[in-house]
């Protein structure tokens, strides 16, 4: 290091070194667990932890240099080509520092809720190493400072989500899940890939830092109209991944797999990458990019809201719920308000995630997730209730809570550029309230219920005859890990502390991580992510409207959700119960595409084999025949004509020397007198 | 004698030898006929030789002789070795040279 280096580029230097750890640490743990993660034993998931928790301690640790501007980064070349275009790298700024210490932090929570919640699992190991590539890949791909790296960590998370999905491959429904959710998020992927293309074949460089640089250019050289069509197929991409309508089918199907990893996976990280990818490259969005964006998190927003109101299932009204609030903050982005939109992803992965560990909770006590089997249980798991109860009311926005915070910043964001949008979202964040109290009451009030009551006929939502997308049967039983604690009929009880612990963590974050972003506390959230327009004041009357809207939301959940009480005065009842039918069957989107895709494709195949059942093979098959026969020919040929000569000399030579043979009689006296003749005639002849 | 009297009488010494050849049986009788075209041959070197008065040709007689006594030999041998092997001196019941 030369001496003219200034402390501030010292310090950056050193710190620099240490991001390649990050993702490296649960990389190396994954090989460790997946080699000789069996004999291991107990030990395989605390590996995974610790290897989690140090990235943590890193990310803690380049947290300084991160709050003070500065963007850490860390490249070196690809494929050994010098090309800079081709550098592939690890750059940290604020919005990557967001995700990493969302992604370390509940990471680590949500694995060490795992070791209770997957205990006596026959696949233990395996599900950490899983987890632990999970984690890698999500860390490389929020820290990528290149398209191309951040890509492959894209499709890795995919991956990993499949392999996680499906984890209780046993179970059809579970092995279809995974299916559908890897080959829909590959549509997305497509569009993401082609605006990779389409962006490389443009400028040749891929690099986020220079995205800025990219836009003017691409501006000043007269090709902004490329900018919208890159931007729309890069959030194309987001829209796979982060489920949005019309992608969003796989998301539902993917709470098969473990709870844990519905938690992690399937509501605070990996579809949240959608969210960090539209923020990652916003400046390539152009106004008509992002009124996509806007009006497809609007309608993902209010349909999934819906179809969350009808659902039965625990897991599926948070399915849903995660799909609203993505929507959410597609809406934010759309309305380029893109620091309130990051804001309500780091507060949802805290509320949402601890949800999803509370109904984990709830399913790996109680041994169902149907709600009209579930009820009373505040008494059973008053932790577990509490806890539940915080994050619901995170998410509903209960004033001061973390939701609040970030909800009020994206209706701000709404009401000042559009009201229309403004009072949607006011719908939507009504709704909200709605399922997800009606959720609570439902669980942890009322009667106690069961687990093996009856199966209630009412109300019991089938989804297994149209959720999946080939055609098996999506739900074939609960999530619930496929193993039996106690007799059917015990007695639900509290988790273990191994499972709350970790509760209590994100519980302490679902109700003050919210914070970072008030102006109570300066917006540290807002510097850290360079936005310098952060509200100084908090905003009374939308404070009002929140109330408004939990109020109502809630009061709607209780006399409705929880009560049952029909409110539709008598002649509006048969457009109600339509729209609830609507909803309750998902607005029939698996139907839509197993009608519109999958069925036509399906049958195209099916006649494509018959195709090449008949003509392919066929005309394989008779150029195989006439090969033959030609050989048979040939061979013929070869046999008569061919051998005939060969045969044919032999026999001359036989038969010469055959004749030959006679001459030589072995009487001597016989040569003898060939000699003389010949000697008389010679002479006789010469004479004449 | 003249000339052509004893060219008549070597030529038919010669052809005896000849036909000696071509009939005997007995191998000895063959041997006792080459030794009858050597010295018909013989005969002629020496009536040349002294027609011409070249000394040549008497020294060609004696060679003669001589080469037929060698010859003598080695067939006589040939001759007992066969008798010996093959239990007969009959030439025509010795067929080792058919092909």
């Amino acid at each position: 290091m030369h001496a003219d280096v200034s402390h501030a580029e010292a310090v950056r230097l050193l710190v620099n070194t240490r991001l390649f750890w990050i993702p490296l640490l649960p990389l190396i743990a994954f090989v460790i667990l997946i080699l000789i993660g069996r004999r291991l034993g107990s030990l395989a998931p605390w590996l995974s932890v610790a290897a989690l928790a140090s990235a943590a301690g890193l990310t803690f640790s380049i947290a300084k240099p991160v709050f003070d501007g500065v963007t850490l980064s860390q490249r070196w070349d690809w494929l050994s080509t010098t090309n800079p275009a081709w550098s592939i790298g690890f750059a940290v700024d604020g919005l990557s520092w967001l995700m990493l210490f969302v992604v370390t932090v509940i990471g680590t929570m949500i694995q060490l809720y795992s070791i209770g919640y997957m205990h006596g699992d026959k696949r233990f190991s395996r599900f950490f190493a899983y987890l632990s590539l999970f984690c890698a890949s999500m860390l490389g791909l929020v820290m990528a400072d290149h398209f191309l790296l951040l890509f492959m960590c894209w499709e890795l998370v995919g991956v990993c989500s499949y392999l996680l999905i499906s984890f209780w491959f046993e179970k059809p429904a579970a092995a279809a899940a995974g299916r559908k959710a890897f080959l829909t998020t590959r549509v997305g992927d497509v569009g993401l890939l082609l605006g990779i293309f389409l962006l490389y074949t443009l400028v040749g460089d891929l690099r986020f830092l220079h995205l800025d640089i990219i836009r003017a250019s691409l501006i000043e050289s007269g090709k902004g109209g490329y900018l919208t069509l890159i931007s729309a197929l890069i959030f194309f991409g987001a829209v796979g991944k982060s489920a949005q309508i019309p992608l969003h089918v796989w998301l539902p199907d993917a709470m098969e797999g473990p709870t844990s990893v519905s938690a992690l996976i399937h509501a605070a990280t990996m579809v949240a990458a959608g969210v960090y990818l539209v923020a990652r490259s916003f400046a390539l969005f152009t106004p008509d990019s992002l009124q996509i964006v806007l009006v497809l998190g609007l309608v993902t927003h209010l349909l999934a809201a819906t179809v969350a109101l009808t659902m039965t299932d625990i897991k599926r009204v948070l399915a849903y719920s995660t799909l609203s609030q993505l929507g959410l903050m597609m809406v934010a982005m759309g309305l380029e308000a893109r620091t309130a939109a990051m804001f309500h992803l780091y507060a949802h992965a805290f509320f949402k995630a601890l949800m999803f560990l509370g109904a984990g909770s709830v399913i790996h006590a109680a041994h169902t997730q149907e709600l009209g089997e579930l009820g009373g249980l505040l008494k059973r798991m008053p932790w577990t209730g509490g806890l539940f109860l915080a994050a619901a009311l995170s998410m509903c926005g209960l004033p001061f809570l973390s939701g609040f915070w970030s909800k009020d910043a994206i209706l701000l964001a709404a009401r000042e550029s559009e009201p229309v949008v403004y009072w949607l979202l006011v719908l939507g964040a009504t709704m909200t309230c709605c399922y997800v109290l009606r959720l609570w009451f439902r669980c942890f009030l009322g009667p106690e219920a069961q687990a093996s009551a009856a199966h209630g006929g009412h109300g019991k939502h089938k989804s297994a005859h149209h959720a999946s997308m080939v055609g098996a049967p999506s739900r074939a039983d609960t999530s619930s890990p496929p193993r039996s604690h106690g007799a059917p009929g015990s007695v639900a009880h509290e988790s273990p502390a191994i499972m709350v612990g970790p509760m209590a963590v994100l519980g302490i974050g679902a109700l003050i991580a919210g914070l970072a972003g008030s102006p109570w506390m300066g917006n540290p959230l807002y510097h850290l992510l360079g936005d310098h327009h952060a509200h100084e004041h908090l905003d009374i009357p939308l404070l009002f409207m929140t109330a408004g809207i939990l109020a109502v939301g809630g009061g709607l959940a209780w006399v409705v959700g929880f009560k049952r009480r029909n409110l539709l005065p008598e002649p509006l009842r048969p457009i109600g119960r339509l729209a609830y039918n609507l909803a309750a069957h998902k607005y029939y989107f698996d139907e839509l595409y197993a009608f519109a895709i999958i069925r036509p494709f399906l049958s195209l195949t099916r006649s494509l084999s018959i195709f090449d059942g008949r003509v392919v093979d066929g005309a394989v098959n008779g150029a195989g025949r006439i090969g033959w026969f030609l050989g048979q020919w040939e061979e013929r040929f070869d046999r008569t004509i061919v051998d005939g000569i060969v045969n044919g000399m032999g026999a001359v030579a036989q038969a010469l020397g055959g004749a030959g043979r006679r001459l030589q009689t072995g009487y001597i006296q016989q040569y003898l007198l060939v000699v003389i003749i010949a000697a008389v005639t010679l002479s006789v002849l010469v004479q004449l | 004698m003249s000339t052509q009297a004893v060219l008549l009488i070597t030529s038919a010494v010669f052809c005896l030898g000849i036909y000696g050849i071509l009939v005997r049986r007995n191998a000895i009788g063959v041997l006792l006929s080459i030794e009858l075209i050597l010295n018909a041959a013989a005969v002629n070197f020496v009536l040349f030789g002294s027609a011409r008065a070249n000394v040549h040709a008497h020294a060609f007689a004696l060679f003669i002789i001589a080469l037929a006594a060698c010859e003598a030999v080695v067939a006589l041998a040939i001759i007992l070795a066969l008798s010996r092997s093959a239990n007969t001196v009959s030439v025509d019941r010795i067929n080792l040279l058919k092909g």
